[in-house]
């Protein structure tokens, strides 16, 4: 037996295939199978792999069709939308950084004015009239927002805290 | 309606690279009747384990729908299955040791279901628990289900040229296993 095997190989593989053998096969070509290694070898090994596919094939325990295909269809959609959610961001990150350059370059325009915006703050308690809802504001305070801002902020984190700390009683 | 109409040209960067329209549902039910239990099969011997045959199996059969198909109809949209399910066994043999296929051992492999035993199984199964994981599937391929030495080179990623002489060598080495093993019943009965 070469490499190359036998030249009649192909036909009696073939005929394996179609499960011709031995019954079918024609004398002269069992005569061959008989005498030929290559293809005695090849109707041995041919003929188990029929039969144990036919075997393992009846024994297979087979899912439905139908989740395998919603599962790939899944999968096939979720890929879409990653393969455009991409272009999706870089468009909100090159949104947001304009958004930002121009909120600084305004910023950076109206710079001069605030010192003006300043000052409208220093007057905002008197423009609310502050001193007629805290009669009691020492004078010394009238119109310093720098004294009032914290102790509303203050006032305002402490009732935070307390109610925090009621909730959690609760 | 498929999800494409709801989200209009998702794919059309894809549209080269796409050979043939994704498979509708009543399509693919009819491919995967005709194909399930030769898949099935093939990965059951070829690994000696039918509980990773089942996994294998659905997910090649996913990895199918999910990859552009070749457009020559149905056997070669079988011989890429079959593709799909040797890159997946592949894969499933080099995951645990992070090693070449070729470099596992033979005992690594060995079968790992020893209930049901057919008489198929019985004949078969010693001889192929003794070859190499390649030399299975190269036999399985040619002898069960008849292919070619150029498809099994398309469907393993071997080179053509050296099928031939690993299917020769392989085929060698099984009959001699078999002729023992018929040798040794003989004599047990």
């Amino acid at each position: 037996m070469t490499l190359f095997g036998c030249a009649r190989e192909k036909e009696v593989a073939e005929l394996v295939r179609l499960g011709q053998w031995p019954q079918a096969f024609p004398a002269e070509l069992r005569a061959h199978v008989s005498l030929c290694r290559a293809c005695g070898e090849l109707v041995l090994v041919s003929g188990a792999f029929q039969r144990a596919r036919v075997e393992a094939g009846t024994a297979a325990r087979l899912e439905a069709a139908g989740p395998l295909w919603w599962r790939a269809q899944l999968l096939r959609r979720n890929a879409a939308i990653e393969r455009i959610r991409k272009p999706i961001l870089g468009a909100e990150i090159f949104a947001l950084t304009i958004t930002l350059l121009v909120a600084v370059g305004f910023l950076a325009s109206e710079a001069g004015k605030v010192h003006g915006w300043l000052s409208w703050f220093e007057d905002l308690p008197k423009a609310l009239h502050f001193e007629a809802l805290w009669p009691s504001m020492p004078t010394s305070v009238d119109g310093n927002v720098w004294l009032v801002v914290p102790v509303l902020a203050l006032l305002a984190l402490l009732s935070g805290v307390v109610v925090y700390f009621a909730s959690e009683k609760q | 309606m498929s999800w494409e109409s709801v989200i209009p040209n998702v794919l059309a960067g894809d549209a080269k690279a796409v050979a043939c329209p994704p498979m509708e549902s009543e399509e693919f039910a009819g491919f995967y009747e005709r194909s399930a239990r030769a898949l099935w099969a093939y990965l059951a011997r070829v690994s000696t384990d039918p509980a990773l045959a089942d996994d294998l199996m659905q997910e090649s059969y996913v990895r199918f729908l999910g990859a552009s198909r070749p457009e020559e109809g149905e056997v070669a949209a079988r011989r890429y299955l079959f593709r799909i399910a040797t890159n997946l066994l592949r894969d499933h043999w080099r995951r645990p040791r992070q090693a070449s296929i070729e470099e596992i051992p033979e005992e690594f492999f060995q079968a790992r279901d020893e209930s049901g035993q057919s008489d198929s199984r019985a004949v078969l199964g010693p001889a192929m628990k003794l070859m190499r994981p390649r030399d299975r599937q190269l036999l399985w391929l040619a002898y069960a289900e008849g292919y070619s030495h150029r498809e099994i080179a398309e469907i393993t990623g071997l080179a053509s040229a050296s099928i031939r002489l690993l299917l020769f060598r392989a085929r060698h080495k099984i009959a001699r296993l078999l002729r023992e093993q018929d040798v040794n019943d003989g004599r047990r009965l």
